[in-house]
């Protein structure tokens, strides 16, 4: 990874593409599908039915929705994680925290969650991370061209886990 | 440990050599790379396979509209994510 970026840029990246990992393990393991919702494993948090701490969160995450989605449901992951709130204010805060813009530009860091969600299949966030990129002004094009970079990286680590290559790139000394 | 021997560079020629000094000249820009990565050689002994990729490489990799950066960002995570070492 050179390119210009530095050691706090890099742990950005490893901090975007763990959070994105995570957050498709738990869309996959509830069993959410789609965006436009339907039966989980877990059901999402009805409206008003949290404790203040919990309302004021999904108050949050509404109002997040509203400017980065363009609509104001609160997405059904953050009902199902409404219902313990440590869980919830955790993962939020994480959320928040990651995407923000840093040494890597926030748009940049969504591409990385959405190429991360491809990769691992996970229809939900693949929904959800492309809805947010839509709204930020991404088109068709440049959805390709993740998809494209997600394509031919998983070919070339396909490749190189099947004859278990041994890497022969070093990181920088100095 | 690696499964398959790696194609010696001073060795090919052809198709093949073509695309190896390519790939070399492309890797010694992006990352200083001194000699052909060992992703490119474990290919060289398929022509077909070689070119295949490397054009999609080419073409995925450095025909876009997003910077080489914003393409590396994402080809990292997916290489983490599908947890592959190399």
């Amino acid at each position: 990874m050179r390119l210009g970026v530095d050691e706090v840029g890099v742990t950005e990246l490893m901090g975007v593409t763990e959070h994105a990992r995570a957050m498709a393990t738990v869309a996959s393991a509830v069993l959410l599908k789609s965006l436009a919702g339907e039966a989980t494993l877990i059901a999402p948090l009805p409206a008003g039915e949290g404790d203040p701490e919990v309302e004021a969160l999904l108050e949050e995450i509404a109002e997040w929705a509203r400017a980065t989605l363009g609509q104001p449901a609160v997405p059904i992951v953050w009902r199902i994680l409404a219902r313990n709130v440590h869980y919830l204010r955790s993962t939020w805060r994480k959320e928040v925290a990651l995407m923000a813009a840093g040494a890597l530009p926030a748009r940049d860091k969504r591409r990385v969650t959405l190429g991360v969600a491809m990769a691992t299949r996970a229809r939900y966030m693949i929904e959800y991370h492309t809805a947010v990129l839509r709204h930020a002004g991404d088109t068709d094009r440049d959805l390709l061209e993740i998809l494209g970079v997600v394509d031919h990286y998983t070919t070339l680590n396909t490749l190189s886990e099947a004859m278990q290559i041994e890497s022969d790139i070093r990181p920088p000394t100095a | 440990m690696t499964t398959i021997r790696m194609v010696d560079p001073a060795t090919v020629g052809g198709k093949v050599r073509e695309i190896f000094d390519a790939a070399l000249r492309r890797e010694r820009t992006v990352f200083g790379a001194t000699q052909i990565s060992n992703i490119w050689r474990c290919m060289g002994h398929s022509a077909e396979l070689l070119e295949a990729n490397w054009n999609r490489s080419r073409a995925l990799m450095q025909r876009g509209d997003f910077s080489p950066l914003q393409r590396e960002l994402i080809a990292t995570a997916v290489s983490i994510a599908n947890a592959c070492h190399y």
